[in-house]
């Protein structure tokens, strides 16, 4: 696990445009806004969807409300775009950052609920009518989805408080002393 | 807060003000676009059942907010960013009062003749949602003084 940290990490620090960009005196207060544009933008239309999925507005068809998913994958895509220059610019201070993998963790289990639910649920919420109560399993995938992106967005805020002392792999033994071993 | 024995209470105040953010503006964000013409088969009207959310999320921000300012009042009040950030926030609200009254009433379908109106509040309530994000990030990099007694920050 270690090597493979210190690998992510060398990989993440070769591209170095990026840590010029986010180095300037704007670069990283210009990446985070968009990253909590991307922010809103994703928890706004996944809560809405998942809060209708839970039975908020049942009047209104499910399928209509599937139409808010793109923004929420367009906010997602802005924010992996937006993270990833984080990382690039100070990845010891993510991949060694309990938050950060606990956001990761969040995020993973969001995916496969995701995939739980276009596999599995979809074909269930589609040929729901108008109105009608939604089965318990529709309504699961909705509650653990708004967990899960609650989840991320507060292991994303606490991101601050765990951040490691800075890490340099090139000097092997301070680097086990603060990074590995703290 | 600041002095609170619970390292947890300032992280938690802060992940309440952005899940706050995410349902009011967020929800906004999905009707501007709404009105804007994205997703048409969703009736406009039908954004009201979301409203009791929206104000949700706003009450959850301004408690956290007021709590957030309690903590570093001199930080935030000396810093001509935060009322930028409170003039954006107040003209969003106040677009979204006249779009509710006009717009999110049953039976009411966006006509040719109102949404010419409505779209432009739509992108004037984008523009501020996006211009009160963007100044609330600022707000960490651009203060000049953390404490009333403290050296201003150069």
């Amino acid at each position: 696990m270690v090597n493979f940290q210190l690998w992510l990490e060398r990989t993440l620090l070769s591209v170095e445009w990026v840590a010029r960009f986010m180095r300037t005196e704007w670069g990283w207060p210009i990446v985070e806004s968009v990253h909590f544009i991307g922010l809103t933008l994703l928890f706004g239309a996944i809560a809405a969807w998942d809060l209708r999925l839970l039975g908020m507005a049942k009047r209104v068809p499910i399928a209509a409300f599937h139409r808010l998913v793109p923004f929420a994958v367009l906010g997602f895509a802005i924010n992996a775009l937006s993270g990833s220059m984080f990382l690039m610019t100070e990845p010891d201070q993510y991949l060694y950052n309990p938050a950060f993998h606990f956001k990761l963790l969040f995020m993973a289990l969001a995916g496969l609920n995701v995939m739980v639910f276009y596999v599995a649920v979809f074909r269930r919420v589609s040929g729901l009518a108008p109105g009608a109560d939604e089965p318990h399993s529709v309504k699961a995938v909705g509650a653990a989805s708004l967990i899960c992106w609650t989840g991320v967005i507060v292991c994303g805020r606490l991101l601050t408080w765990y951040r490691p002392d800075p890490c340099d792999p090139s000097e092997a033994i301070g680097f086990l002393a603060d990074c590995i071993l703290r | 807060m600041r002095e609170s024995t619970s390292i947890f209470a300032f992280p938690i105040v802060l992940s309440l003000h952005t899940i706050g953010l995410g349902l009011i503006a967020g929800l906004n964000v999905a009707l501007n676009l709404r009105i804007l013409g994205v997703a048409p088969r969703i009736p406009a009207a039908d954004f009201r059942f979301f409203l009791p959310l929206m104000r949700c999320g706003l009450w959850v921000n301004v408690t956290s907010g007021l709590a957030l300012l309690a903590a570093y009042p001199t930080k935030a009040l000396t810093n001509p960013v935060f009322y930028l950030k409170l003039g954006f926030i107040v003209v969003a609200l106040v677009i979204l009062k006249v779009v509710r009254r006009h717009l999110l009433i049953e039976g009411v379908s966006l006509t040719v003749s109102m949404s010419n109106k409505a779209r432009i509040l739509a992108t004037a309530s984008l523009l501020c949602w996006t211009g009160a994000i963007i100044a609330g990030r600022l707000l960490a990099y651009t203060y000049t003084r953390l404490m009333v007694d403290s050296v201003p920050r150069p």
